[in-house]
C-alpha cells in the first residue's frame, strides 16, 4: 500500500497532508474534546460497580443479622491469647483477643492498607500487620502506626453458655 | 483566527471534578457509607452527558476553519 502515501491530497483532513492547514487548530483542539469527553464516560462507567455494590449492601444491611458463630469455649483460650476465625463468611477471616478475664474483642483482620492478615502480638500487646508494619490498637481496632488509615471493622462479641460467639460486624464510624 | 477555550477549559473542569468524586466515592464506600457513594456515583455518571453537551456545543467553535469564527 506503499502508493497510497503518492495520491496527494487526501481527501479528508488530515496532519501529515495538510498542506493548506485548513482546520489543523480546530482538528486538534476538538480530537482533545472528544478525548475529554470519552474519560467523563470512562469514570461514569467505573463509577458503576462501586453504586451497585453500595446499593446491594443499603438494601440487605437493614436485616443483616448473622447467626451467632462460637468462635471459641472459654477454657480453651487463656487471657492475652488470640484465636483465629472466619466471620461472616468463610472468606473474611478474623481474630478473636481474650484481653482480661471477661473482656474480649474482636476485628476483622485484613488489614486496611492492603489486606494482610493482622496478628495479635502478646509481647507487645498491640495487633501488627507483618506486611508494611502496620500497628493497630487493641482496644479500638485504630491504627496506630504505619500505613492503615483506617480502622480494622470490629466484630461484637457475646460471651455466655461458656462461649464465646460472634454477634455481628459493626459498621465503620466516618 | 479566533479559538475558543470554553469547551476545552469546561471538560477540564468536568475532568477534575471526575477525579475528585471518584477518590471521594472509593473513600466512602470503605467506609461504608453506601448512601454516599451512590450519591457520588450519580454526580459521576451526570458528568458525562454534562460533558457530551459541552463537547457538542463547543466542537464547531473557534478555530479557523471555513466556518471559523
Ligand atoms: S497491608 Fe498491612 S500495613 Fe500494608
Amino acid at each position: 500500500m506503499t502508493d497510497r502515501n503518492n495520491k496527494i491530497p487526501f481527501d479528508e483532513d488530515n496532519y501529515t497532508h495538510n498542506i493548506t492547514k485548513n482546520n489543523e487548530r480546530q482538528l486538534d483542539r476538538r480530537g482533545f474534546m472528544k478525548t475529554l469527553a470519552g474519560a467523563a464516560g470512562v469514570f461514569a462507567v467505573a463509577s458503576l460497580p462501586w453504586g451497585a455494590i453500595a446499593a446491594k449492601e443499603l438494601m440487605g444491611l437493614a436485616d443483616k443479622e448473622y447467626p451467632h458463630q462460637k468462635i471459641v469455649d472459654l477454657k480453651d483460650i487463656a487471657v492475652g491469647d488470640s484465636i483465629g476465625f472466619h466471620f461472616p463468611s468463610d472468606h473474611d477471616s478474623a481474630v478473636l483477643v481474650r484481653l482480661t478475664d471477661n473482656k474480649f474483642v474482636a476485628y476483622q483482620n485484613a488489614c486496611t492498607h492492603l489486606r494482610c492478615p493482622v496478628y495479635w502480638v502478646k509481647e507487645e500487646e498491640t495487633m501488627i500487620c507483618p506486611c508494611h508494619h502496620g500497628k493497630f490498637d487493641v482496644n479500638t481496632g485504630a491504627p496506630t502506626a504505619g500505613p492503615p488509615r483506617r480502622p480494622l471493622p470490629e466484630i461484637i462479641i457475646e460471651v455466655h453458655d461458656h462461649a464465646v460467639y460472634a454477634v455481628r460486624v459493626k459498621r465503620y464510624e466516618a | 483566527m479566533k479559538r475558543s477555550y470554553v469547551g476545552v477549559i469546561g471538560l477540564l473542569i468536568i475532568l477534575g471534578l471526575n477525579i475528585v468524586f471518584t477518590q471521594l466515592l472509593v473513600h466512602q464506600f470503605f467506609y461504608e457509607n453506601y448512601e454516599a457513594v451512590l450519591l457520588y456515583m450519580g454526580i459521576n455518571i451526570l458528568l458525562f452527558p454534562v460533558a457530551i453537551f459541552i463537547y457538542k456545543k463547543e466542537k464547531n467553535k473557534g478555530g479557523a476553519g471555513k466556518n471559523g469564527k
